[in-house]
């Protein structure tokens, strides 16, 4: 890394934001790997393998800055913890469930990423900065697929709009989650590590996405409520979605899918784990 | 005891040098073509070079490393070398040198489009991709993403031929 970045110490804070930047992408970058071979679509098995290689890249690369200035090693980073010391956000270790699923977080976590990318490039840590830099040139890519998807199928037919309605609601807040505070975020927030706070980060996600989906005809209303207006949204015969009004946990809140910046995570994330790690158990030391 | 003359005339020579260390994934076109080399010092017979990766996640940085290290070590008074990667400046494809997108297209990749600085705002799909085979702008963006992470899937409707683009980043 650059010279400015070994010249400055390194701060608890630093340690733990940019361990749980790095977490979102190893961990989400994985799920979206396990497309390759399986996506419903060859371009789709070529996009979703080429974006998971930037997000495991990008997580390398965060890795790296840490490695660097505590003298420890990036693959120990990635590979060697307990489960409880990895800090993404539980969004990213969900299973894939269905494409619907797959896109709507894709995209969900892609505006998230912008939103947050943005901010750091303001960073007071000159090596960060100059890594978010250059991210946030390859992540232009991944936000133009989303789009592109989550439009076409908007304004598709009503089965597939549908499920993406679905899907978007059920994983909205788990998203909005992305922005719950880091741990240490007081310390960043006074070294300037963090020019602009998680809380106020989110505002901005929540508005700017929600704002697409009412242009998309998707119930941003129902989001903007939270956990307590739970709807479940089914075609109606004329085709617009309605709500039904059912009990069903879509629509959870922020609070309710937080915890991974504290270490908390699901079932989801065990198999995950078990299969990320395998061989830096089995074979520790190994170089590949 | 060397002078500035010597140690720039020795840094000249590692330019040479390097000029024959080929991007991995893209035999054809050297580090240098690519932009990749932000920088070649030298002090007293230590080399210092600067390598600029042109993707974050880019597998092949590791071996490039070791290329431009082997390459720099070669040329005589060189006594030590240091390899450092940067993002800072950030790579971006406007580095390309107009002989590097020559041999980019003939090695039948096009070459990303556009002169000038690449603005973040304007990173996307270019609306017309040169077709390496046929040199028709009649084409298509198959995917913005391809076998490698520099690299988009294009088809061409005049030769009917796929093809890669080295994406503007």
């Amino acid at each position: 890394m650059s010279a400015g970045a070994e010249t400055q110490s390194v701060s608890k804070a630093f340690v733990s934001v940019v361990t749980a930047l790095g977490d979102d992408e190893l961990i989400i970058g994985h799920r979206h790997s396990e497309w390759t071979g399986f996506a419903p679509h060859i371009e789709e098995d070529v996009a979703f393998s080429s974006i998971a290689q930037d997000e495991i890249g990008h997580a390398a690369a965060y890795y790296s800055l840490i490695a660097r200035l505590t003298e420890d090693d990036a693959d120990r980073i990635a590979l060697g913890r307990s489960r409880a010391e990895y800090r993404h956000a539980i969004v990213c270790e969900m299973a894939n469930g269905d494409w619907a699923r797959t896109l709507a977080r894709h995209w969900l976590y892609d505006h998230a990423d912008a939103i947050r990318l943005e901010s750091l490039e303001d960073s007071s840590n000159k090596g960060l900065a100059q890594l978010v830099a250059k991210i946030r040139r390859e992540e232009r890519y991944h936000l133009i697929h989303a789009d592109t998807w989550i439009s076409r199928v908007a304004h598709g037919p009503v089965e597939g709009r549908s499920k993406l309605t679905h899907a978007v609601t059920e994983m909205f807040w788990s998203a909005a989650a992305l922005f719950e505070p880091f741990e240490d975020e007081d310390l960043a927030g006074a070294e300037d590590l963090l020019p602009v706070t998680s809380p106020k980060l989110q505002e901005r996600f929540v508005a700017q996405t929600t704002a697409t989906l009412d242009e998309l005809g998707m119930p941003a209303s129902v989001i903007r409520t939270g956990a307590d207006e739970t709807a479940e949204f089914v075609a109606s015969s004329s085709g617009d979605l309605i709500a039904s009004g059912n009990d069903s946990d879509s629509g959870a809140s922020a609070a309710a899918s937080g915890g991974g910046r504290k270490g908390r995570h699901t079932s989801d994330f065990e198999s995950l784990w078990d299969d990320l790690t395998y061989t830096y158990r089995n074979n520790p030391g190994a170089t590949w | 005891m060397t002078t500035m003359v010597d140690n720039e005339r020795l840094a000249q020579e590692i330019r040479i040098a390097l000029a024959g260390v080929a991007d991995p994934e893209i035999p054809a076109v050297s580090v240098l073509d690519m932009g990749m080399i932000a920088s070649v010092t030298v002090e007293d017979g230590a080399a210092h070079v600067v390598v600029l990766p042109t993707f974050t996640g880019c597998p092949a940085v590791p071996l490039i490393r070791r290329d431009v290290a082997g390459a720099t070590g070669s040329v005589p008074g060189v006594r030590s070398v240091s390899v450092e990667t940067t993002f800072d400046p950030p790579w971006t494809s406007d580095r390309i040198t107009s002989e590097g997108k020559r041999k980019l297209e003939e090695f039948g990749l096009a070459p990303p489009s556009g002169e000038g600085p690449v603005l973040i705002a304007d990173i996307g799909l270019p609306r017309q991709a040169r077709c390496p085979f046929c040199g028709s702008i009649k084409t298509r963006n198959e995917n913005p993403f391809g076998p490698t992470p520099c690299r988009a899937l294009y088809y061409c409707e005049s030769c009917r031929n796929p093809f890669e683009q080295f994406k503007p980043v």
